[in-house]
């Protein structure tokens, strides 16, 4: 079967004033339909970059980067765009939710821009498998950390992407709320096959993972 | 959904609203009061001196179209013979007065009996005609105004006159005093710079203006229904030029303001639009997002503005009744048109620096 994501020699440089930054210096990874990958390792090691990557939301220096289908050499800043749009759930440590709206906007707001309009059937089960739909009235502010980080997640997934990228989703919660919010993970991957690639420091939080890639200098050196 | 985004950032804000607001409220409403202000100046002095009842205007050559300005005085005389031309019922001599003292204000000198002659006489709302040389008519609006009375006395060209009656408005000036002693305190006797020439009928009014052009030659004549057409903004040297540059601050206020507004509004909220980025939104979903709601903000000014100009012309008329402002619906659109292209064009470049914020940068902001 063909893999979701398969990348060959990427590299990825960041430009500080006159000297080039290498975050990424050759990853090669290969990732099938519905697989649970923890990514670790040490501070500055470049995971963030290569989750940024194959999220769209910057483009590599050189390499291969093909997800589902699309093969990054050949696609524009717009067509990263739309790619994003309709194949990538991103989550954040930050949770990153908008403040003014209420989280049932919040996840609303990804349908929107998805441009599929609101589906009643998938946000009510969404919201009730994270168990936030008592709160979907609810300001960002006004909720805990935990229940902000489970309605990122479902604002993630109700358009159903083909992918979940989670940048260290746990770093900002105590460990009982990161219990919650891994098993939500875990419980996504097992119920809908869904995709999913974390970032983390926590080596228990790996441990919910069936895969776990170690990263270090900009490259991987253990899968 | 853009729009509950966009509402709810703005109750989020509601200084910044509030000033966003205010400041199209006020271009909008300054747009339409100093248009209506010059239109309802100019076409109120041209209903009032259609309002005379002449046919023809008669001045000396080189006359302005604006009544008072610059005008050498002719002879009575020729009033005399004006008046003996065929068709021709009554014809009026006049000095028109440019008193600078308070406001711009004319002053008719007249000669009653013929002045009521073209004009079918004076309604009296109090007092009566004229009776010693210091006399002075009033109409209703001024009287109103400047809280006069039959009795009252005003000072003009450094003479007190009294106020012996008070007419109804419309008949050319809002004052009016005897020709003979406004040409004694001016210096030209037996001299007139405006004759007012009614016909036996208005419909041989050209007939009757080119045979007195045939005389008069090189003199201003000028049928009722040309000066009218005439009498438009647009005509008034320097006055298109005062609204044109009113105007332009007008919207440069309302532009500068959203311009700022949106643009501190995109600093501020630079995580929130890597938000939306990274959720896929594409660069015209983030610049449509920014539009519309300085769009939205422009909406709320405009309909705060109309409603401003309309208190605002309450509260002048109060305090000078002798002002008028006309407030026309092609004008408010004008005013509501050139606010939104303001605001627009104020906040493209925002919108445009929003679209191409690099996500990843836009989402580590601080
Ligand atoms: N926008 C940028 N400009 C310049 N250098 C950058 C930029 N982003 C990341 N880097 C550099 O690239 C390297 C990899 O960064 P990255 O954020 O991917 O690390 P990380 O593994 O996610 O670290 P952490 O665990 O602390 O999040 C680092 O050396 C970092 O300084
Ligand atoms: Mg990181």
């Amino acid at each position: 079967m063909e893999p979701i994501i398969s990348v060959k020699s990427l590299t990825k440089n960041y430009r500080l004033g006159k000297v080039d930054v290498p975050a990424l210096r050759g990853v090669d990874l290969v990732v099938q339909e519905g697989e649970f990958v923890a990514v670790v390792g040490p501070s500055g090691c470049g995971k963030s970059t290569l989750l940024h990557i194959l999220g769209g939301l910057t483009g590599p220096s050189d390499g291969q980067v093909c997800i589902d289908g699309n093969d990054f050499r050949l696609m524009t800043d717009a067509d990263r765009t739309r790619f994003r749009r309709h194949k990538i759930g991103f989550v954040f440590q930050r949770f990153n939710l908008l403040p003014t709206l209420s989280a049932r906007d919040n996840i609303a707001i990804a349908q929107h821009i998805q441009g599929n309009g609101f589906n009643p059937h998938r946000f009510e089960a969404i919201t009730r498998m994270l168990g936030i739909e008592k709160k979907l009235h609810h300001r960002p502010f006004a909720l805990s950390g935990g229940e902000q980080q489970r309605v990122a997640i479902a604002r993630a997934v109700i358009c159903e992407p083909k992918i979940l990228l989670a940048d260290e989703p746990t770093g900002n919660l105590d460990t009982e709320n990161s219990q919650v919010v891994l098993d939500m993970l875990r419980e996504l991957n097992r119920t809908f096959r869904q995709t999913v690639l974390m970032i983390t420091h926590n080596p228990e939080a790996a441990g919910i993972a069936n895969r776990v890639i170690h990263m270090r200098d900009g490259r991987i050196i253990s899968d | 959904m853009v729009n509950k985004l966009i509402l709810s950032n703005v109750l989020h804000r509601p200084i910044r609203t509030a000033v966003s607001v205010l400041a199209v409220a006020i271009e909008v409403a300054m747009v339409i009061l100093v248009v209506g202000l010059c239109h309802g100046l100019v076409s109120d002095s041209a209903r009032r001196v259609e309002g005379v009842g002449a046919d023809i205007l008669v001045r000396p050559p080189g006359a302005s179209f604006m009544l008072g300005l610059g005008e050498a005085p002719m002879p009575v005389a020729i009033g005399q013979r004006l008046a003996e031309l065929p068709r021709v019922l009554a014809v009026a001599p006049a000095i028109i007065h440019v008193n600078s003292q308070e406001s711009l204000d004319l002053i008719y000198g007249i000669d009653l009996p013929s002045f009521n002659a073209v004009s079918g006489g004076f309604v009296y709302h109090a007092g009566g005609p004229f009776q010693e040389p210091y006399d002075m008519l009033v109409d209703d609006i001024y009287a109103n105004g400047h809280r006069v009375k039959v009795g009252t006395t005003i000072n003009v060209l450094n003479h007190d006159f009294r106020v012996c009656g008070i007419v109804e408005h419309g008949k050319g000036a809002r004052r009016f005093i005897q020709l003979a002693t406004l040409q004694d305190l001016t210096g030209s006797h037996d001299k007139a710079t405006t004759f007012f020439v009614k016909c036996t009928d208005p419909a041989y009014t050209d007939e009757v203006a080119n045979k007195i052009k045939a005389w008069l030659e090189g003199y201003n004549i000028l049928p009722i229904k040309e000066y009218m057409s005439l009498m438009t903004s647009n005509n008034i040297p320097g006055l298109n030029y005062f609204i044109t540059v009113m105007i332009a601050l007008a919207v440069g206020i309302g532009f500068l303001v959203i311009f700022l507004s949106m643009y501190t509004t995109i600093t501020e909220r630079t995580r929130e639009i890597g938000i939306l980025k990274s959720l896929g939104a594409s660069k015209t979903y983030i610049i449509s997002v920014i539009l519309r709601e300085a769009t939205f903000l422009t909406a709320i000014g405009v309909i705060a503005g109309f409603m401003g100009a309309v208190i605002l012309r309450k509260v002048m008329g109060g305090i000078f009744p002798t002002l008028p402002v006309e407030m026309t619906w092609d004008w408010r659109l004008y005013a509501a048109c050139l606010a939104l292209m303001g605001s627009i064009l104020g906040s493209f470049y925002p919108a445009l620096r929003a679209a191409q914020l690099d996500p990843v940068d836009a989402l580590a902001y601080e």
